[in-house]
């Protein structure tokens, strides 16, 4: 995953190609990997979800013995008739051409059903990214600034009580000290009438977004003040101690500089567990998003559904990894020369 | 739009905790709404959200198949059958002023109203009525409400007799009709249904459907009977219960069904009420009566005798439930409430098991969360309460999908639920032979002879004597251990009246019309 660890400057390397060309080189090098990663991924969804017994009984349970007529539905539907190779690549085809199936529990395509729930998962998270990112940088620099002393003490303390939490106990307080117990200034769910989206309410936003900040900040937090630390610890920054450089220019300019591969790391790791872990706070939440879907169409057994969630799930994972790594290389000089040369 | 809206309502709650955190208090107690004044008039305006527990993908708008919680509540709202449940569970008049049986129960004959208008303007009439029975009890493919009633309706042989009058020849005499015919999923809908457009005479007319999320419906001005108090009413999809009560107590929504018992206390100290009702929900053991060592009825007798019931509605129930005697069906006026209440007694149990051969008795249970609240905590304790009789029940927690799966029905000892229903509808779908949901493979050949007689007998006396006789048979030899009937607990907030206990359906039976806000 950390690609950008792994380049080291290629010492005696015969050849010298030109900086563009080597550039292109590694992208596809990782585009490549990234879709074989991805095509590994659909095989395993794939048999994860066919091999779990007969998928009728499972999808009718009570009422598989009554309704026959809906049983036969379901295995047309399911291809069910079919090899199993020919199903993955029928599947696999549909894929390809955008063709994601047909809900069982709900006779409409998934892609419908899921455009909305997907834009709006990926609304919360970008949201949560966009808050928690520059608190996460903010709060690591006042305690590297503070290093040792009370407020870092007290500040870490914090921090590791709030990574103790599971995020539905964060949720379940936040929700009792602003909605329903003490107060009564948010909304406690983010429902609204007339299906508009969650984020045209802006209120009923605060509360999930802060319970993804307050679950995921900490780990960030910690990162970046670590690294933040073991710069200020090294014989460059003591030099330029030494030749009189300002401690808090020394913090900005040359410690957070070098934190932030470590960070972009960090919150890419954060991001891509959102993506999938998002469903605790969608469900105390009731926002309307793909991790309550994906717990919905597990239970009822609806295939279709669950493969795709699982595969836009994957795509977002490998997706986020690779934005890291590139952004990883570009902030790092060693890494981006090693690949320039 | 007048009265009280949503977002009143949500800014109530806040202008009440910004006053009180401006006085310098940091609560908000002050702030809660108390309990309505029950002699209050009622008043007119505002929109109602109710918050409903379940539902997801499957959610449909099929006044005749619902699927989950959600559906119900607005199949409740959107259609209405020919008969009612009242809050007392007896029939009442709805679109038909009478619904009566001949002398022999082979041809029923309903008498509509004649002022019943759908949402589309259209006035209800018998050819409405009939194309609802022929979707309902399609011969081929019946829908969930219509699979008992397709056994016995004579649909080709049914006709109108004038505009109001339909005539209802059965294929066999049938003396409880009127209870079929009371059943939410028996909605009727104008003979040019189409479920993209769902018309029918409900007191809520359709406006948007999100399958999973929520629903609004307007209020029907030409209602035939006493319109709904709300201008529009909002039904939210909650997957999660804590989402659902924090909703209620945000004041985001102002119902929820099926309110977690342990907040019932909790919930009125922040402006919400608790309304319990008693229902004839069961949570019953199956014992399979043809498979060793069920066979033997001294042990069925054992098994019913090591069950301390009331520990079981303490428990599982957390004390909301009333005591059960193996016997289904509270509310029929036929419930057979004489036979002696059977009670928790270790000695004789054993005895029993001695005599049987079976004094080492090991059986397994099977249970399963797809049963409901009350199914895997009362199978747990029924583990203990066997311990101490020498019998060892090994607990299996199947996962929903294989509990209903292949082996359903054939569990030789396992749970299952059920919802309040009568005694011959009940004993149709889980007791007699050729039941679909027989799970203790009950056949009792004097049960099944009782049981034919009794449907059609038109005499109620008569009738609820020989369904005594049937159940005296199930209490001596049959299969259930009926431990108890659960009571339906739900919540309602402090700014709306009208919601009383009703002995069908969550929330005063979902029917949102006689709520309005204080």
């Amino acid at each position: 995953m950390t690609d950008a660890a792994t380049v080291k400057p290629m010492g005696a390397g015969p050849r010298v190609r030109s900086a563009p060309a080597a550039w292109t080189l590694w992208l596809a090098r990782r585009l490549g990997l990234a879709v074989l990663t991805l095509w590994l991924t659909s095989v395993l969804v794939f048999l994860a979800t066919t091999a779990l017994g007969d998928p009728v009984k499972a999808i009718l349970g009570k009422s598989a013995e009554t309704s026959p007529a809906r049983a036969e539905q379901i295995r047309a539907q399911l291809n069910l008739d079919d090899s199993i190779f020919e199903r993955y690549a029928h599947w696999l085809g549909g894929l390809l051409t955008g063709d994601l199936g047909t809900s069982v529990a709900n006779q409409q395509p998934v892609s419908e059903l899921l455009g909305d729930r997907v834009i709006n998962s990926g609304v919360l998270v970008l949201i949560a990214a966009v808050v928690m990112i520059p608190i996460a940088f903010g709060v690591a620099l006042i305690c590297a600034n503070a290093r040792g002393r009370r407020t870092d003490q007290a500040i870490q303390l914090v921090l590791l009580t709030l990574a103790g939490l599971p995020e539905f106990v964060i949720g379940i307080l936040l929700v009792a000290v602003f909605s329903t117990t003490l107060l009564h200034i948010l909304p406690a769910v983010t429902i609204s009438a007339g299906g508009e989206s969650p984020w045209q309410n802006p209120a009923s936003m605060i509360l999930p977004v802060a319970t993804l900040v307050l679950a995921v900040a900490p780990y960030i937090i910690r990162i970046v003040r670590s690294t933040l630390l073991e710069v200020l610890d090294s014989d460059y920054v003591e030099l330029a101690r030494l030749k009189g450089v300002p401690e808090r220019v020394v913090l900005r300019k040359h410690a957070l500089l070098n934190a932030i591969v470590p960070g972009i790391q960090v919150i890419a790791l954060q991001l891509a567990w959102l993506a999938g872990g998002v469903v605790i706070v969608e469900y105390l939440f009731s926002y309307p998003g793909v991790g309550a879907s994906l717990v919905d169409s597990v239970r009822n057994s609806d295939i279709p559904m669950v493969q795709a969630l699982a595969m836009i799930i994957a795509a977002v994972y490998v997706v986020v990894n690779l934005v890291a790594d590139v952004l990883s290389i570009l902030f790092t000089p060693r890494a981006r020369t090693a690949i320039g040369s | 739009m007048n009265g009280l809206s949503r977002r009143d309502v949500l800014r109530l709650g806040a202008y009440a905790a910004a006053g009180a955190t401006g006085l310098g208090s940091l609560t908000a107690c002050g702030a809660v709404p108390p309990k309505p004044d029950p002699n209050a008039p009622q008043k007119r305006g505002g929109v109602l959200s109710h918050g409903a527990t379940g539902g997801g993908l499957k959610d449909t708008l099929d006044p005749h198949s619902p699927v989950t919680n959600p559906d119900i509540a607005r199949c409740r709202n959107l259609y209405e059958p020919l008969l009612a449940w009242d809050e007392d569970y007896k029939i009442q008049p709805a679109l038909a002023k009478a619904v009566t049986p001949n002398k022999d129960a082979t041809v029923w004959t309903v008498e509509l109203r004649d002022d019943v208008v759908f949402h589309n303007g259209k006035t209800m009439t018998a050819d409405d009525v009939l194309s609802t029975l022929a979707r309902v009890a399609d011969p081929k493919a019946p829908t969930s409400g219509g699979v008992e009633l397709s056994g016995i309706l004579d649909l080709k042989n049914a006709r109108a007799r004038g505009p109001y009058v339909v005539e209802l020849p059965l294929s066999s005499p049938y003396a409880v009709l009127d209870q079929l015919l009371a059943e939410y999923t028996v909605g009727i809908i104008p003979a040019d249904f189409d479920v993209a457009n769902p018309v029918g005479t409900g007191a809520f007319k359709y406006d948007t459907f999100q399958p999973g999320l929520q629903s609004s419906f307007l209020r029907h001005d030409d209602y035939w009977g006493d319109p709904a108090w709300v201008d529009e009413l909002l039904i939210f999809d909650f997957a999660d219960d804590s989402a659902k009560v924090n909703a209620l107590l945000a004041g985001q929504v102002q119902s929820v069904d099926n309110l977690p018992s342990y907040l019932v206390d909790s919930i009125s100290d922040q402006g919400s009420s608790a309304l319990i009702s008693e229902t004839g929900a069961w949570v019953p053991f199956t014992m399979r009566v043809d498979v060793a060592p069920f066979k033997d009825n001294r042990v069925r007798q054992a098994l019913r005798l090591i069950a301390d019931r009331q520990q079981m509605i303490d428990q599982a129930l957390n004390g909301y439930g009333f005591l059960g005697n193996d016997l289904y069906s509270p509310f029929d006026p036929a419930y057979a409430k004489d036979l002696p209440q059977r009670e928790q007694d270790l000695d004789k149990a054993k005895s029993l098991l001695k005599q049987a051969g079976q004094s080492d008795l090991q059986v397994e249970l099977v249970t399963s969360t797809a049963v409901g609240a009350g199914g895997v905590e009362s199978a747990n304790l029924f583990v203990d309460h066997a311990r101490e009789a020498g019998v060892d029940v090994r607990l299996t927690k199947a996962d929903p999908n294989t509990f209903y799966g292949e082996r359903y029905l054939s569990w030789p000892f396992a749970q299952d639920f059920w919802n309040t229903r009568n005694y011959i509808p009940q004993v149709a779908v889980c007791a007699q032979k050729g039941a679909t949901y027989n799970e203790t493979h009950f056949d009792d050949p004097d049960f099944n002879d009782l049981i034919a007689t009794a449907r059609q007998e038109t005499d109620e006396a008569k009738r609820n004597q020989l369904l005594q006789d049937a159940q005296e048979i199930e209490y001596d030899t049959g299969g259930y251990i009926i431990w108890g009937f659960k009571r339906q607990v739900d919540g309602y907030s402090n700014l709306v009246q009208g919601f009383v206990p009703h002995r069908y359906m969550p929330c005063t039976s979902f029917e949102f019309r006689r709520v309005s806000f204080v």
